[in-house]
């Protein structure tokens, strides 16, 4: 156990963002070990999905480091000065922390296929064919074996957030990040994208996920952090944030959602 | 390039013609816009909520006036109609009918999108408070509709100024007759494009601008 | 009736006159605006400000006034252009900067969060330019695009106050000749109806097409 404490996958220290004059992160440090998975909760405008964004580059962090298996994510690892990485890097990097959108965010030009292997073709150097097997196997495993070449637009919000999920575990990333991936699904809808996160879970993949379903946070994490005003303010297993809830803005909050009222 | 002298001080003794023609052009602009916005409005409230043999006959308006030369349309009126019917009037009178019929094909189309996007519930309130058709429409309709497509109108209204320059192909002494008529009366030609070119951009800029700071008051964007 | 059927060969010399026109302003417009919509798009600074500032101060300007400052002022700093030349030249500074204008609309109607997945999944540049990004922007670009041809054909009209000989100067030729006024006016703008409504419904079909 403590071998894989002492490499964490994702170590993020002291890292601070501001938009404009609105400071969002206040200076976050956060590791996460191989095979984790960390779920992220907390009030909007805390910064939750701002921090996720930094992990792969989407969002400039200003100050702090964030890492990826030792490798600075934004910057070149330079003694005094920092410089920002060049586009050919940053896009090796992003590969390995894959994301998944809250507004799914495939490509509406190209069949669930297509979309699933651009990223292995353009980015990994799979051959089209290999890439198109791999494809295959991960809609397989989200249970879309007959949507194969199905443009999104022919798709419910459900298909279409599990071909995110295929898309972005089919690169094979060293972290899945998930930001909020079922808020803008129909309720009825949800199910079936977490029964999808939750064996990933199971396998052993790291992942970071942002999130309000907090009953599915408590089943599939093994952390829970939550955030507030731009700190993590607790960072324990679910069974201390849920049950104990030993923060009163954590109590705040979550009294908000019904089943965890104290 | 070096051998032509600018020489602006000829070029301002005629300025009273560009400053006059500025005038009448932001005068054309504006007498064919108002027009051209009651045409507007009328055919576009007649092509949602009037009788259905009306809608062809507005489309082909619309249709026919959108896809032919404004200058074709300024030639017809002018030249066209009075060889073969017994009717005479001005270049600018002409003009302004012309302009005014193709701003109306124009407007029609953005006023008709702007009362369409009315939500339906504003409406059906309207008429809960007792409101008669004509006082919803007044009322509730035709300010919502017009703070709906104020982006639209903003551009279009620019464009139709810029239009007003084609008056000078039938002599009407608006500020594009003007810079030519000094080119032609003085040769400084280059002197007067400098010189009246900034003009309709400011004042283009200037309506923009304008137009801009209503929107920010007023417009509605979804 | 013979009056018609006498002067449609030269009313048809006018229009292929006025095609031609229209054809190569458009041509030259896609080369020279696409890419620079592009630059606005995606360029740097010094590149945006430049095409920012040419664009608006083209679509300030009418394109009546474009065209007699190319054909008329110019010559007085000794740049001296035939008046085919100077028509072309002033269209096409207009249609350019009407193009960089649509280029930057299409490219900027895309969603950002198709730039967030495909650098998710590792994409450079290039990449996200060419797989993710142009070929949502075609779809976005073409009908503005094909309405915009109708206003250059509409544009060209204006060739003929430089004396070029195309549809609309050869109209007035007739009636010169003939006497008859009304009637060529109105065969005319048939001729031109004809060219132009089937672009407008195009790009109106295309729109519908395209929603995703």
């Amino acid at each position: 156990m403590s071998d894989i404490q002492s490499k964490p996958v994702i170590s993020m220290a002291g890292v601070t963002k501001s938009f404009g004059l609105n400071q969002v992160l206040k200076g976050v440090s956060l590791d996460v070990a191989k095979g984790q998975v960390v779920a992220i909760i907390g009030p909007s405008g805390s910064g939750k999905t701002t921090l996720l964004r930094c992990i792969n580059f989407l969002e400039e962090y200003d100050g702090g480091s964030i890492k990826i298996e030792g490798k600075e994510v934004g910057y070149k690892d330079a003694v005094g000065e920092r410089r920002r990485r060049s586009d050919r890097d940053l896009a090796k990097l992003r590969g390995d922390a894959a994301m998944v959108f809250q507004q799914f965010n495939l490509f509406p030009h190209l069949t669930a296929t297509q979309n699933v292997m651009l990223g292995l073709v353009k980015s990994r150097g799979k051959s089209k064919s290999e890439a198109r097997q791999i494809a295959h196997k991960w809609l397989n495993r989200v249970g879309l074996s007959d949507k194969f070449d199905a443009m999104p637009s022919q798709l419910s919000g459900g298909q279409q957030q599990r071909v995110g999920i295929a898309r972005a575990v089919a690169m094979e990333p060293k972290v899945l990040l998930l930001d909020e991936i079922t808020s803008s699904l129909d309720p009825e809808l949800v199910g079936e994208v977490l029964a999808v996160v939750k064996e990933l879970a199971v396998e052993g993949r790291t992942m970071i996920l942002v999130t309000h379903e907090m009953d599915f946070a408590k089943e599939v994490a093994d952390r829970v952090v939550f955030t507030d005003h731009g700190h993590i303010v607790v960072d324990a297993p679910p069974a201390t944030v849920f049950n104990e809830q030993p923060n009163d803005r954590l109590r705040a909050f979550l009294s908000r959602f019904g089943s965890f009222r104290h | 390039m070096g051998n032509y002298h600018f020489n602006f001080a000829i070029v301002w003794r005629y300025a009273d013609k560009l400053f006059n023609g500025l005038l009448l052009s932001i005068e054309l602009a504006t007498l064919t816009i108002a027009i051209g916005m009651l045409i507007g409005l009328i055919l576009a409230l007649i092509e949602l909520d009037g009788p259905r043999w009306a809608r062809p006959l507005i489309r082909a308006y619309v249709e026919f006036v959108r896809n032919v030369p404004l200058l074709l349309l300024v030639y017809l009126i002018f030249y066209g109609i009075p060889s073969a019917v017994d009717l005479e009037y001005d270049a600018t009178t002409s003009f302004v009918v012309t302009l005014s019929i193709y701003s109306g094909a124009y407007l029609v189309e953005i006023l008709r999108a702007g009362l369409a996007a009315v939500p339906l519930g504003l409406v059906e309130a309207g008429k809960a408070i007792g409101l008669t058709p004509f006082g919803v429409l007044c009322y509730v309709r035709f300010p919502m509709a017009l703070r709906i497509a104020l982006p639209s109108l903003s551009n279009t209204y620019v464009s139709l100024f810029k239009d007003t320059s084609i008056a000078s192909a039938i002599a009407v002494p608006e500020l594009a007759y003007g810079m030519r008529w000094i080119e032609i009366q003085t040769f400084r030609t280059m002197e007067v494009y400098l010189l009246a070119t900034p003009i309709y951009l400011l004042t283009s800029y200037a309506i923009l601008m304008l137009l801009r700071l209503v929107e920010r008051r007023y417009a509605i964007t979804r | 009736m013979t009056i018609f059927l006498q002067t449609l060969p030269f009313l048809l010399d006018g229009l292929l006159t006025t095609l031609l026109v229209a054809g190569s302003v458009v041509l030259i417009a896609i080369v020279l605006g696409i890419p620079a919509g592009c630059a606005l798009v995606f360029g740097p600074f010094w590149v945006k400000v430049p095409l920012r500032l040419y664009a608006d101060f083209v679509r300030g300007v009418p394109i009546l006034v474009l065209l007699y400052f190319v054909y008329y002022g110019l010559p007085a700093v000794q740049v001296n252009l035939s008046s085919m030349t100077a028509a072309v030249v002033a269209l096409t500074a207009f249609k350019t900067a009407q193009i960089i204008e649509i280029t930057r609309g299409a490219f900027q109607s895309i969603p950002t969060g198709q730039t967030d997945a495909a650098k998710s999944i590792g994409l450079g540049l290039m990449d996200r330019f060419l797989q993710v990004l142009a070929p949502q922007a075609v779809r976005r670009f073409l009908p503005p695009f094909i309405n915009s041809l109708v206003d250059t054909v509409k544009g060209s009209s204006l060739v003929s106050l430089l004396g070029i000989v195309d549809l609309m100067l050869s109209l007035q030729q007739v009636i010169g000749r003939t006497h008859v006024a009304l009637p060529v006016y109105l065969m005319g703008a048939l001729m031109y109806f004809s060219i132009n409504f089937p672009l407008s419904v195009l790009s109106r079909r295309l729109e519908k097409r395209f929603i995703y």
